[in-house]
């Protein structure tokens, strides 16, 4: 087994992160998953936006590139058209993904350009302070919603899957070893490929609601996952939409994985390349 | 009836096809001619437990349970159901053992060692009692094939030199009974079994994880912000974060090396890396940064 420390920049370490936050175990399992692909450090492009989430690009010492608040997606199209070559993945937040950035995610997904995108779900905003967040469930405390959020949130995978993104799954941060298998799937994809990461903040969301430490809220999010196995033959896609949910649990692992064309960027034609 | 009937018994793990051997067994000889009843055990199989099938044949069958000391053969798939079940063989009789050992989880008491309560991979356990034995690597026979699952079948081609069944019975029940598809890598298996000769013994066996010490637990308390969230995972309560903040090991001989604590690690303050051969005494497996 490699140490994955020998990915990171260590003159930045250690990382900003609160104790418990759960994205520097998405780094490491990340970093393991380069690993296993044996990917060149100088082949890999980590682009992120604004966000705990996207600091993470900070800590990788591989091609990194911060951009602005929700435009990853964006930057990173241009990327992966202008240098093909590259394994592009953008690393985001919930609130940076599918608030600030949600047009971007979603029409990066709609032409199915050839990115993988970390989306660290964390149930809130954790940068600026503990404010509501599109994935923030209902009832829970944030700073913005002392009595608890009114609304409804996201369910991620589905709006991606709607969006047409060729790969969707579902990881929890809590189970490392699958993360960075679904990972390793998830790079190997061609096209689109997304995966909503479920992780804690124990500093805001965790203090908040009276979840606990990171050892409480991952051991939670660990009870809550609920696996759902795609049966998966090569050759033959299977398009499976997730049904609604019947009851509260996060249903794990790829929920969507179809083979269609990749967008190349060359005027009115897409990649045959699948 | 008591016209003479003969018995065998096919021994072995869940998931190495134990009950297909056996069908295609009972289906060779009802195609020679015989009365033939079958029966097996496989509850919990998948758990890695064991699956037996015991066949009697003649020219008139009552019951298909094969008496202690009276089976002609005995296949075993795995080798300590080939012990377990070796008293079933009569004098005289053969056994047929794959040298494959696959360790169920309750003889692992000892997850470092893997050793504990399980019998060594040892002929000379047969002595003693005058039987035939013919010691195969059946999986590495199949592999070399194309197909490991295709493992029974050689099985079944080592014990067909010892039944007086026609080849071609052997042979059309192979076609009819397994998946669509296999039938001629099981067929080539078939073959491969019955010309098969004792396998090299792989010395005083199993040892599929040697135990060289305990693992190397490396912090780097520099980056470490005292979370808890390794202490708090680690199943054999190896760490332990201080009053003030700080981790300790507090007992290194217990760590199995599971690595919880470092995959889960937000800071990359843990690693644990397996025992070299030259390993260090505990006190300096342990490297402390800042």
């Amino acid at each position: 087994m490699t140490d994955v420390r020998k990915y990171l920049r260590e003159w930045a370490m250690p990382h900003v992160l609160c104790p418990g936050c759960a994205h520097g175990i998405v780094l490491k399992s990340f970093l393991e998953a380069v690993d296993q692909l044996q990917l060149d450090q100088d082949k890999v492009a980590m682009v992120a936006g604004i966000g705990c989430s996207s600091r993470l690009a900070g800590y990788a010492d591989l091609c990194t590139m911060h951009g602005t608040h929700g435009r990853a997606p964006a930057f990173a199209t241009g990327l992966k058209l202008a240098r093909p070559d590259l394994d592009v993945v953008v690393v985001s937040g919930d609130g940076d993904g599918l608030a600030i950035g949600g047009n971007h995610l979603i029409h990066a997904a709609r032409r199915n350009i050839d990115i993988t995108v970390l989306l660290l779900n964390n149930s809130i905003y954790g940068m600026t302070g503990g404010q509501v967040a599109p994935t923030t469930p209902q009832g829970a405390i944030a700073s913005t919603s002392p009595g608890g959020n009114s609304e409804a949130s996201f369910d991620p995978c589905r709006l991606l899957t709607g969006a047409g993104a060729s790969f969707v799954a579902r990881v929890l941060a809590a189970t490392p070893i699958e993360m960075t298998k679904t990972i390793v799937e998830a790079m190997s994809h061609p096209g689109f490929a997304f995966i909503e990461i479920v992780g804690d903040c124990p500093e805001y969301f965790g203090r908040y609601n009276k979840a606990g430490g990171g050892a409480e809220m991952l051991n939670f999010i660990a009870r809550q996952g609920e696996s759902v196995a795609v049966p998966l033959t090569s050759k033959r896609f299977v398009n499976h939409v997730p049904a609604p949910e019947p009851r509260p649990g996060l249903r794990t692992g790829v929920l969507n994985r179809e083979i269609r064309p990749v967008y190349s960027g060359v005027r009115g034609a897409v990649s045959d390349e699948a | 009836m008591t016209t003479e009937t003969k018995g065998l018994i096919l021994a072995g793990v869940g998931g190495q096809g134990v009950i297909l051997a056996s069908m295609i067994v009972a289906d060779a000889l009802v195609r020679a001619g015989h009365d033939v009843k079958q029966s097996e055990v496989h509850g919990m199989a998948q758990r890695g437990g064991s699956v037996f099938s015991h066949i009697r044949w003649g020219a008139g069958v009552d019951s298909p349970l094969v008496g202690q000391g009276t089976a002609e053969v005995l296949a075993a798939f795995e080798w300590a159901e080939a012990i377990r079940s070796v008293g079933y063989v009569r004098e005289g009789g053969a056994v047929v053992a794959d040298l494959r050992t696959i360790v169920p989880p309750g003889a692992c008491q000892d997850r470092r060692s893997w050793r504990r309560g399980y019998p060594d991979v040892d002929p000379e356990l047969f002595l003693g009692r005058r039987v035939k034995s013919r010691l195969i690597d059946a999986a590495a026979t199949a592999s070399e094939l194309g197909n490991v699952r295709a493992a029974n079948s050689v099985i079944l081609g080592a014990v067909a030199a010892f039944l007086d069944i026609e080849r071609r019975h052997w042979e059309e029940a192979i076609e009819a009974m397994v998946p669509p598809g296999t039938a001629e890598v099981n067929l080539a298996a078939f073959r491969a079994g019955s010309e098969a000769s004792d396998a090299r013994i792989p010395g005083r066996a199993p040892e599929p994880r040697g135990y060289a010490g305990p693992h190397l637990i490396d912090i780097r308390h520099d980056w470490c912000k005292g979370c808890d969230i390794c202490s708090r995972v680690c199943p054999e309560f190896c760490l332990e974060v201080d009053p003030r903040g700080r981790l300790e090991i507090v007992d290194h001989q217990a760590c199995t090396g599971c690595r919880l604590c470092e995959l889960l690690c937000p800071d990359f303050a843990i690693s644990v890396t397996a025992p070299t051969e030259q390993t260090p005494k505990p006190s300096e497996a342990v490297t402390n940064h800042g």
